[in-house]
């Protein structure tokens, strides 16, 4: 496991990627399964594209949802990330 | 209602260049002439897509043997399922392995027979394992995310660690190490593909210690149903998840399924898959739980197992609605005892002789390549299809 850092460069882990069609949820497509995702999951994984760091898809997700809690965003991106990572969904 | 299978298993031909022994094609094999063309294919991935399927899986016999392929990854992928070629790589060069990444595949599941060449060619009945090798070369400097399968078995499972470090060196990011499962072939050579107790144990054991040390590598490891307490949820229970199309276009819940009297399978050549999903009578007939004899029906794993697998206990106890016989609870527990103690009671190299001359005295004199050659029942190919050379 890689830990994730401010300047880590999230990206999707080869053969998984991110379907968004018309009149449905986004959905994450990957070789053992798939992942639908709820609220801002699809934001944080659009954003993953191995140019951003974690510090700036941090940034721009806090200014997109400007009445949460931005402490509270950073920590549940940093989760969503960590628990992608174990699934070997993303790379860092 | 049951809700959309999660994925379409297009079992695009059974024409393939291997003939390997535990091959879990059915012994009857669809011929050139009753494959489907491309645009029924077409037309099924589209309807799938719209049902809300969100995987396919490319299998065969051998897809690459279509030289429709990439047309058809592409119009899968085109309708915007997740797509995945399970393949033997025999027929994969470069031009075309970058034809089916432009087209847009997404996974690639390339299959080993052993680590060593010679014992890997004769499980496949040819010559195949170097030209998998530099395939696998050519997958790595992909994009695509790259599964190493793996079949183990009485024959290679002694040599398990060797060959989980074989498929460690062609850089994959996941080894699937699986259990001959008993149908087709794999049924016709069990006795000698069963592997004993003490094999399995150390298998087991091997597998453990390779999850450790591969970090980056993830390992998943299917156990033989025959040694367990509890059957496999097979494909994650009767037409719930998956749904097979054969290659004439026949849409089983089972790849296996075929082999069940009594039950009419649909062809997408005329039906809708949702019509075949939901309302033909072979999806429904072991769907849900109505179906279940004692004991499964008072059982508490029913939700997690679903009674096991019903090909098998057709294949096994000659009742597709019965309890999978591999499971500890089922009346017919005693059949699959009976093979366990014909496999372990007998020398491992004896297995093949059980068919052979009375009174060749020295048994191990047999266990050699060229007397399993003779003994395997090598899975053909469809009428009309040039075999290979033989070894
Ligand atoms: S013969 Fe071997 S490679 Fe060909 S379909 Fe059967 S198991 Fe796969
Ligand atoms: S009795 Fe039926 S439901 Fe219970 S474990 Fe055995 S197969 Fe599964």
């Amino acid at each position: 496991m890689t830990t994730l850092h401010s300047f880590s460069q999230p990206r999707l882990a080869a053969g998984c990627r991110l379907r968004e069609m018309e009149g449905e949820p986004a959905t994450l497509l990957f070789p053992e399964g798939i992942l639908r995702l709820k609220g801002p999951g699809a934001e944080i994984l659009r954003r993953c594209d191995g140019q951003r760091t974690f510090a700036e898809i941090v940034a721009e997700i806090q200014a997109q949802y400007r009445s949460a809690d931005p402490r509270q965003i950073e920590h549940d991106i940093e989760s969503f990330l960590d628990r992608l990572q174990k699934r070997r969904v993303i790379d860092l | 209602m049951s809700t959309a299978p999660l994925a379409l298993i297009a079992e695009l031909t059974h024409r393939c260049p291997l003939r390997c022994v535990y091959c879990s094609n059915p012994l009857e094999l669809r011929a050139r002439s009753e494959e489907l063309s491309t645009e029924t294919w077409v037309r099924a991935f589209e309807e799938a897509a719209q049902l809300g399927t969100l995987h396919v899986h490319l299998t065969g016999g051998e897809p690459l043997a279509r030289g429709d392929l990439t047309p058809l990854v592409l119009a899968a992928r085109s309708a915007g399922l997740y797509t995945n070629l399970i393949t033997s790589g025999i027929g994969l060069n470069e031009k075309r392995l970058s034809s089916l990444v432009e087209a847009g595949l997404d996974h690639i599941q390339l299959s080993f027979q052993d680590a060593e060449e010679s014992s890997a060619d004769t499980i496949a009945g040819c010559s195949a394992h170097a030209q998998k090798v530099a395939v696998a070369q050519l997958i790595s400097e992909t994009r695509l995310a790259f599964t190493v399968n793996l079949v183990v078995h009485r024959r290679n499972l002694d040599r398990l660690e060797e060959i989980i470090s074989f498929a460690e060196r062609l850089r994959p990011h996941r080894i699937e190490i699986a259990h001959v499962q008993y149908y087709g072939w794999a049924l016709r050579n069990r006795e000698a593909l069963l592997p004993t107790l003490d094999q399995v144990q150390e298998s087991v054991a091997v597998v453990e210690r390779a999850k450790e040390r591969l970090k980056g590598i993830k390992i998943d490891f299917v156990t033989p149903d025959y040694y367990a307490t509890f059957p496999k949820p097979c494909m994650g229970g009767w037409a719930r998840l998956l749904m097979v199309v054969d290659p004439s276009g026949k849409a089983l819940p089972c790849h296996a399924a075929g082999v069940i009297p009594g039950l009419k399978f649909e062809n997408v050549k005329e039906k809708s898959l949702r019509w075949i999903w939901e309302e033909s009578s072979s999806f429904r007939r072991f769907r849900g739980e109505d179906w279940m004899p004692e004991p499964c029906r008072t059982c508490e794993r029913r939700t997690q197992d679903f009674g096991g697998c019903r090909c098998q206990a057709f294949l096994v106890a000659g009742d597709a609605a019965a309890t999978d016989p591999v499971c500890s609870l089922s009346p017919h527990r005693h059949l699959i005892d009976a093979v366990l103690k014909r496999i372990n009671l007998s020398p491992l190299s004896a297995d093949i002789g059980s068919s052979a001359e009375p009174g060749a005295g020295n048994v191990k004199a047999l266990d050699t390549d060229l007397a399993l050659r003779q003994r395997w029942a090598y899975r053909t190919n469809p009428a009309g299809v040039r075999e290979r050379p033989e070894l």
